[in-house]
């Protein structure tokens, strides 16, 4: 095989089809790569023909050349796992990367626009006039009960009327191949840098496997978020700030990812003052006013004045200053209403009710507990369900039926009893998958989520690329990074790709031949010897 | 100091420069050429074309109608020995030429170019292009990166020195400006659909010498056209732009010249130092045809400098 030669001798030995041929898609699921064994899908032939080239060895060696650069980069995250917290763990990256063609990417996008639009209206109505209550399509005490609903946030309206500026949606694809939104995330979303980063990775431990594909490039993501902050804040020429808890922070590595990446300062709490509601930073040079702050820290804590007194990582008298508009905060302060997973549940008539338009993305069907009928059925059901803390994120406290115990099931039922209205039931998905590097370089099927990044600032806009989270153990389906899930490269394919390339050399100007050594004496006859001595 | 000595210091660092430059172009160029064109702005990244036209190298007659191939090109400016603008190439008269100055430059930075260019010698370059451009070219900056910061660590700063810097300074104001004037052409009249697309390219040129991440923090702007051409030739914080570089050559020739005042290439970049600053204040208006302008004195300082400095040993070789 004349390909199979080019790749050099030491590789040469990986048996050619090997990889695909062992590979065997798991029974009941959607597999995104091979529609039947031995048999990849249209968008996939390329990516598999060059995975049997590479061969099972080769797989092998890239992973562990990939570890030592993540850590080399300080590429890493701490995991908070209940049994064996681990620090500075190499971020996951699985080496096979997740394809979504262009028409797919098409319509996640239209509907995740939809939905981030409806979103933002239900945030602005809640603190305003709550037309939606009124109206009763959403009880009121439903959304005064929600742990994320702040009084405080009541009559401001936000700089352009943009709550949710950075968010990031969940989504998931069942057994038809359908998708589906599995949660929202318009707090704090992480996870962006790791999609850059990975990006990176791969073309520099993988690059052959681009070959036949025109994948869009994610390096945007930062250049779009700062012309959105800079759009939403209050003055001609803005100063933005990415504003950490700090280093001990889990996700710290994103907010200095994020910070140097738009070329603006990190800081931390102790930076930043406030003074006759304005907000400053203190600097070598004095105060400095802050325009525009990205921060990446709960509601509850950014101000010790206006929310919980103990918070050591607040900034007193923030509140006041965002009230006045001297200062712009994203995301808004009172959006994690809007991302509560009993607020999910109405997501759709949201858009309904809002726009006036059905929604192109569906929700998982989901049950309220805090209703006597609904909760009669869960508990009947209980074995087949996942139930979920609705004010929680990451994965805690999520509670998976078909995999649970009788017992666990019991004692699951006794917790909701308690306290109903903080939990809320859905329906297993059964999650796609994708073809995995196992650690010894074979292919084995795991389960994947996509997390697609949106950016409101004068508009929506949505960058082609996403995390895609995969749990990392047969047969699971947790995904969270923080419970021992990894990612993989999402390529979001360019419709109509040409492959061809700006023609730059258009007789404008043609530089003459790199200047060399004039002097061509002894060093010319040096030169010739030692390439005597060469040949 | 001799003048065959300065010479081939001089030399000594613009290849060491120009394996850099190299090196950092390959890598970014790699980068983005395996992905798509960005959704938005819609633009293209540099193409392998022009990267061959940056370094002055005709494109192959190849028999294919077409852009030229990525593998050819990576190949033929990364290890083709053929090829004097290639790596392998500028590495090894680098070594060369450092083996004449091992009683000038010290020990360590000759055992660092020395081992550099073993190492690129002994390594199967073709196979890593093949399966990871990346190393080879993290490589090279990382020893290139070594010469310079052992010079800065363990040279005499003495006239010797000056020429070492004189030279790397040159060309990399040189290297700066070949690719600005490839990447960024002239709006042509009746073209101006052009633009986004030279927003791409700039880009990929701000990757492309390593200066993404200061350009960010330096500029509160999006990394189009207008500003990075700025950034790249008025920046003076930014250590390769071109007002940077032009600054430290010339402050290196003053270092090396008893008489600079009566020097023509001194005077000629105190003339050039001082009309970039004063275009820096003037806006934005007519800074492509300037470009020709800034090569054009840099091609003048180099024969000059060739002149006042090594003319006896380019003379000798004539002979």
């Amino acid at each position: 095989m004349e390909s199979g030669s080019r790749i050099g001798p030491e590789y040469a030995t990986a048996g050619d089809g090997a990889l695909s041929g062992a590979f065997a898609p798991a029974a009941g699921f959607y597999d995104e790569v091979f529609e039947a064994p031995g048999r990849p899908r249209p968008h996939a032939a390329a990516l598999v023909e060059a995975l049997d080239r590479i061969g099972r060895q080769r797989l092998a060696a890239v992973g562990e050349r990939r570890d030592a650069i993540f850590v080399q980069q300080g590429i890493t995250f701490d995991a908070t796992g209940t049994d064996d917290p681990v620090v500075d763990r190499p971020f996951p990256l699985d080496l096979i990367p997740r394809i979504i063609p262009a028409s797919e990417w098409t319509s996640i996008k239209r509907g995740l626009a939809q939905r981030l639009r409806a979103l933002n209206r239900f945030i602005e109505d809640v603190y305003h006039d709550r037309e939606i209550v009124q109206d009763g399509v959403v009880p009121w005490e439903l959304i005064v009960t929600r742990p994320a609903f702040e009084r405080t946030a009541h009559r401001i309206r936000p700089p352009g009327g943009v709550w949710c500026h950075v968010s990031g949606c969940d989504l998931v694809r069942g057994a038809d191949g359908g998708w589906k939104v599995l949660e929202d995330n318009v707090r704090t979303p992480s996870g962006i840098s790791y999609v850059l980063e990975n990006r990176i990775a791969m073309t520099r431990l993988l690059p052959e496997l681009f070959a036949g594909y025109r994948v869009r490039p994610v390096n945007d993501y930062p250049q779009v978020l700062l012309a959105a902050l800079r759009a939403v804040a209050p003055a001609v020429n803005p100063t933005v700030v990415v504003w950490t808890p700090g280093p001990a922070n889990s996700a710290y590595f994103e907010h200095a990812f994020l910070a140097r990446q738009m070329g603006v300062e990190l800081v931390e709490a102790s930076d930043l003052v406030v003074h006759d509601a304005t907000c400053y930073m203190r600097t070598t040079d004095g105060l400095a006013q802050v325009d525009a702050i990205y921060r990446r820290l709960d509601d509850a804590f950014i101000d010790p004045l206006a929310f919980r007194p103990d918070s050591l990582l607040g900034v007193p008298g923030l509140m006041r200053c965002y009230r006045t508009g001297n200062v712009a905060l994203a995301n808004a302060v009172g959006t994690g209403v809007a991302d509560d997973k009993a607020v999910y549940h109405y997501v759709p008539e949201m858009i309904q009710y809002y726009l006036g338009e059905q929604p192109i993305l569906e929700n998982v069907k989901t049950y309220m507990l805090d209703d006597p009928e609904q909760r009669e059925y869960v508990f009947a059901n209980i074995e087949r369900l996942v139930v979920k803390p609705t004010g929680e994120s990451g994965g805690k406290g999520v509670f998976i039926g078909p995999t649970a115990t009788e017992e666990q099931h019991e004692a699951q039922i006794d917790l909701v009893k308690i306290a109903p209205e903080r939990w809320i039931a859905q329906e297993t998905v059964a999650l796609s998958t994708v073809p995995t590097v196992g650690g010894d370089g074979t292919l084995a099927p795991r389960h994947v989520d996509l997390r697609p990044f949106a950016v409101f600032g004068d508009d929506i806009k949505i960058v082609p690329c996403g995390l895609s989270r995969v749990a990392l153990r047969e047969g699971s389906m947790i995904v969270n990074s923080s419970q021992g899930g990894g990612s993989k490269d999402t390529w979001i394919l360019e419709e109509d790709g040409t492959g061809e390339g700006f023609p730059v050399t258009d007789d404008v100007y043609n530089p003459p031949t790199m200047p060399g050594m004039r002097q061509a004496g002894w060093a010319e006859q040096q030169r010739q010897q030692q390439q005597e001595r060469s040949a | 100091m001799l003048a065959r000595i300065g010479h081939d210091l001089y030399w000594l660092g613009r290849h060491m420069v120009r394996a850099e430059h190299t090196a950092r172009m390959l890598d970014g160029l790699f980068h983005s050429d395996l992905q798509a064109r960005p959704e938005d702005p819609e633009s293209v990244t540099l193409s392998w074309d022009s990267m061959l036209v940056i370094m002055g190298v005709d494109v192959p007659q190849t028999g294919q109608p077409g852009p030229a191939r990525r593998g050819d090109v990576a190949a033929r400016l990364t290890l083709d020995e053929e090829t004097p603008s290639s790596i392998l190439s500028c590495v090894a008269v680098a070594r060369e030429g450092a083996r004449t100055l091992r009683d000038t430059i010290s020990a360590e930075m000759w055992e660092a170019v020395n081992t550099f260019h073993l190492d690129l010698q002994g390594r199967d370059l073709s196979a890593g292009l093949r399966t990871g451009p990346y190393s080879i070219y993290s490589y090279v900056k990382e020893r290139c990166g070594l010469f310079w910061g052992l010079t800065s660590r363990t040279m005499l700063k003495d006239e010797a020195r000056a020429f070492l810097i004189a030279g790397g300074r040159i060309e990399s104001a040189d290297m700066v400006l070949r690719m600005l004037r490839v990447a960024l052409p002239p709006i042509r009249e009746g073209h101006e659909e052009e633009a986004p697309r030279r927003d791409g390219n700039a880009l990929a040129l701000l990757h492309a010498v390593g200066g993404f991440q200061a350009f960010m923090r330096s500029a509160a702007t999006p990394p189009n056209a207008d500003p990075v051409a700025r950034f790249l030739i008025f920046e003076r914080s930014f250590p390769d732009s071109v007002a940077a570089s032009a600054e430290s050559l010339h402050d290196a020739l003053v270092n090396g010249d008893a008489n600079w005042r009566e020097s023509e290439p001194i005077l000629r970049l105190a003339r050039l130092t001082a009309d970039l600053e004063f275009r820096a204040r003037a806006g934005r208006e007519a800074l492509i045809p300037a470009f020709r302008l800034f090569q054009h004195e840099l091609e003048l300082v180099d024969s000059e400098i060739d002149e006042r400095y090594f003319s006896g040993v380019v003379q000798g070789a004539a002979a």
